[in-house]
């Protein structure tokens, strides 16, 4: 299989803190690699290095065979970007929005317009599409926000958390959504804090902590590997149970509880 | 042009046209937007309202402040006490300098000024008559409120002004009896000034109007940029657009052509508003006004960028532009007169491109200067504008990619 996504020694540190250390990474084409870690374990950092948004301060890497500091503009053409904070105006309505993004990508005429007529459908939105995107719901606007990242036909599309905050059926369309575009044969990267949804959704999983990969493979042998039925215990076997974002580490509730 | 340069441009009008799409949805923004020069120019067409030159030898007096109340003592009671009292009272009515009200004696008046009733006292001691029929000169006297400088300064110059008329007055009055074949005006005044206006009619706004133009064009810049750069920072926008393949200093002209238009279209107004409720007139040609327009935007818009790249969110940016802003609108001599600074603020205000913007509309609207005469002007938003933004794209650039 061919790899689209290859890091080598990737570092990113912002003063002292080294968000991302020496990460040595391959992604695979036409996969969905899911791509988790704790809270500020730097799997954002090393997404926004991926998509030429935040340069790295040692390392090199290639997306789609281009280097992402000195061949970033062909990198940018081919990849699309879900944040996890909506890239989406909320003043203007769906229809804007899309064709804003599109004509980014130089996109125009009956070209832009046939593919935004096309997104729209396929996120059911047809109806809502000259409605403001401030009045749309959570899911409405995420639904809105994957196929933006997409407009432009992206070969490998970044996803941060594309489904936190969802309900269970913009959860389940967002998932499917996933998955088609995934079948139209788009690398896909995906963080996510849903263990369940990077189960069922990633060919590979990538587990990052404190700024290293400390685990790359498939679901199914991670799971074997670390004798566990889920991948949520084998990623709190991998990670540890202690809050990372805290200034004291804390002792989980559950075990207190046990205890008294 | 080749196909990378028209690309660009392609993609700078598209992003001015959705910062323009993305600020005309807003429609609270907008009304503000509409009704702030409209407060602006009525708030200072009463604080400056529009007035003539005053001149005591022609008999001419002008005020922007009308019916200042003021005492009156007369402390004399003679014939040619009341004679002055009277015509005193007269011209302060004809012309709505003062409003006079008549005390007995000085001490009742000076009350009425301590608890603010009265912004002077103008007294006639006793002797006066006395002494102007004995053929001697006599004495007025005039206290003033010294709490208020600005209007004390104002209430004394202009009650000299009515007193300098009544004196001339019994001056020619006193040639005539004293002598029937000279002609008492050519003895009283042989030489009267009369100010002439530049061009046109003097009118206060013709100053200020061009001022506040240019102020709100920086402003407008400045508080916009803020505004629309940390916003897309902050609710991840930028992001959208960072990852689109296209270049850098697109995004950062196309922001600025936005607000070039949004400053241009509320100075407009402002000039709108001048026109018909203030009486301002163009002298100059139409297209440099403009030309001078867009210099002053783009000549702070690059420092605008600078600054709301680097701060984090929309409160700092807001506050680094007030930082910014509230020095040089005092500086540039738009509300107060440059002449009024010491020195080394007023070599200050030179090095701000708010001067050289409200100056070279001055000179174009009030005073029908053509291109040679703001050429100086002209050069130096020029240069600001090639240096603040040669300097903005870059920093830009690398904050982004932080």
């Amino acid at each position: 299989m061919e790899t689209v996504i290859q890091t080598h020694g990737l570092t990113k540190r912002f003063g002292d803190l080294t968000a991302v250390d020496h990460i040595d990474l391959s992604v695979m084409k036409g996969e969905i690699f899911g791509f988790l870690g704790p809270n500020g374990a730097g799997k954002t950092t090393a997404m926004r290095m991926l998509s030429t948004l935040s340069k790295p301060t040692e390392g090199t890497a290639t997306v789609g065979g281009y280097d992402i500091v000195t061949q970033a503009e062909q990198v940018r053409k081919i990849i699309g970007m879900v944040a996890e904070k909506l890239i989406l105006y909320p003043r203007l309505s769906g229809v804007e929005n899309l064709e804003f993004f599109g004509r980014l990508y130089g996109m125009k005429g009956d070209i832009l317009n046939s593919r935004v007529d096309e997104l729209l459908r396929m996120v059911r939105l047809e109806r809502f599409k000259d409605m403001p995107v401030g009045g749309y719901s959570s899911g409405m606007r995420q639904r809105l926000n994957i196929v933006r990242g997409v407009i432009h036909d992206p070969e490998i599309v970044f996803m941060d958390e594309p489904t936190v905050l969802l309900d269970p059926q913009s959860t389940s369309f967002v998932r499917d959504l996933i998955r088609d575009l995934n079948e139209e044969g788009k690398t896909i990267v995906l963080t996510t804090h849903i263990m369940d949804e990077a189960d069922r959704l990633s060919d590979t999983i990538g587990i990052i902590d404190h700024g290293k990969i400390i685990a790359v493979d498939s679901p199914r042998s991670l799971r074997e590997k670390h004798h566990c039925e889920a991948l949520e215990d084998v990623f709190l076997e991998l990670t540890g149970r202690a809050l990372r974002d805290s200034a004291t580490p804390i002792v989980p509730m559950r075990r207190v509880v046990g205890r008294s | 042009m080749t196909n990378s340069l028209k690309e660009d441009l392609r993609i700078t009008v598209r992003i001015a046209h959705k910062d323009l799409l993305d600020f005309w949805k807003a429609k609270m923004l907008v009304v503000t937007f509409t009704i702030m020069p409209l407060v602006w120019m009525a708030m200072f067409g009463f604080m400056y309202p529009q007035t003539g030159s005053s001149n005591p030898y022609s008999g001419k007096i002008s005020t922007p402040y009308r019916n200042i109340p003021i005492a009156l003592v007369d402390e004399d009671c003679g014939r040619l006490a009341l004679q002055v009292a009277s015509q005193f009272k007269e011209i302060a009515s004809s012309t709505g300098l003062f409003s006079v009200r008549d005390f007995s004696n000085f001490d009742s008046a000076r009350e009425k000024i301590v608890s603010g009733d009265v912004k002077g006292v103008v007294v006639i001691p006793a002797g006066f008559s006395e002494a102007l029929t004995s053929n001697r000169s006599a004495t007025i006297n005039v206290v003033v409120d010294d709490a208020n400088p600005q209007l004390a300064s104002l209430t004394y110059q202009e009650a000299i002004m009515v007193l300098r008329m009544i004196s001339d007055g019994i001056r020619r009055a006193t040639i005539t009896r004293l002598s029937n074949t000279v002609d008492p005006l050519f003895i009283s005044d042989p030489v009267s000034v009369e100010r002439k206006p530049l061009i046109g009619t003097t009118n206060t706004f013709q100053f200020l109007a061009p001022g506040f133009m240019a102020l709100v064009l920086i402003n407008g810049a400045l508080a916009g940029l803020a505004a629309t750069v940390t916003r897309e920072k902050e609710q991840g926008t930028m992001d959208g657009i960072l990852i689109a393949p296209i270049s850098r200093t697109s995004i950062v002209i196309g922001k600025v052509i936005a607000q070039t238009v949004r400053g241009t279209m509320q100075a407009l107004m402002i000039l709108v508003i001048s026109m018909v409720f203030f009486g301002v007139r163009i002298y100059g040609s139409p297209t440099l006004m403009l030309l001078v327009m867009f210099l002053g935007v783009a000549s702070f818009s690059g420092v605008g960028v600078i600054a709301t790249s680097m701060a984090q969110e929309q409160e700092t940016a807001m506050m680094l532009m007030m930082m910014l802003n509230i020095p040089m609108t005092f500086l540039s001599g738009i509300v107060v007169p440059m002449e009024q600074m010491p020195d080394w603020l007023q070599t200050i205000g030179k090095t701000l491109p708010l001067y050289y913007a409200a100056d070279g509309l001055r000179k174009v609207i009030a005073l029908g200067a053509d291109f040679a005469m703001i050429s100086w002007d002209v050069a130096i938003l020029s240069m600001y504008a090639l240096v603040t933004l040669s300097l903005a794209i870059p920093i830009f650039r690398r904050v982004m990619s932080r």
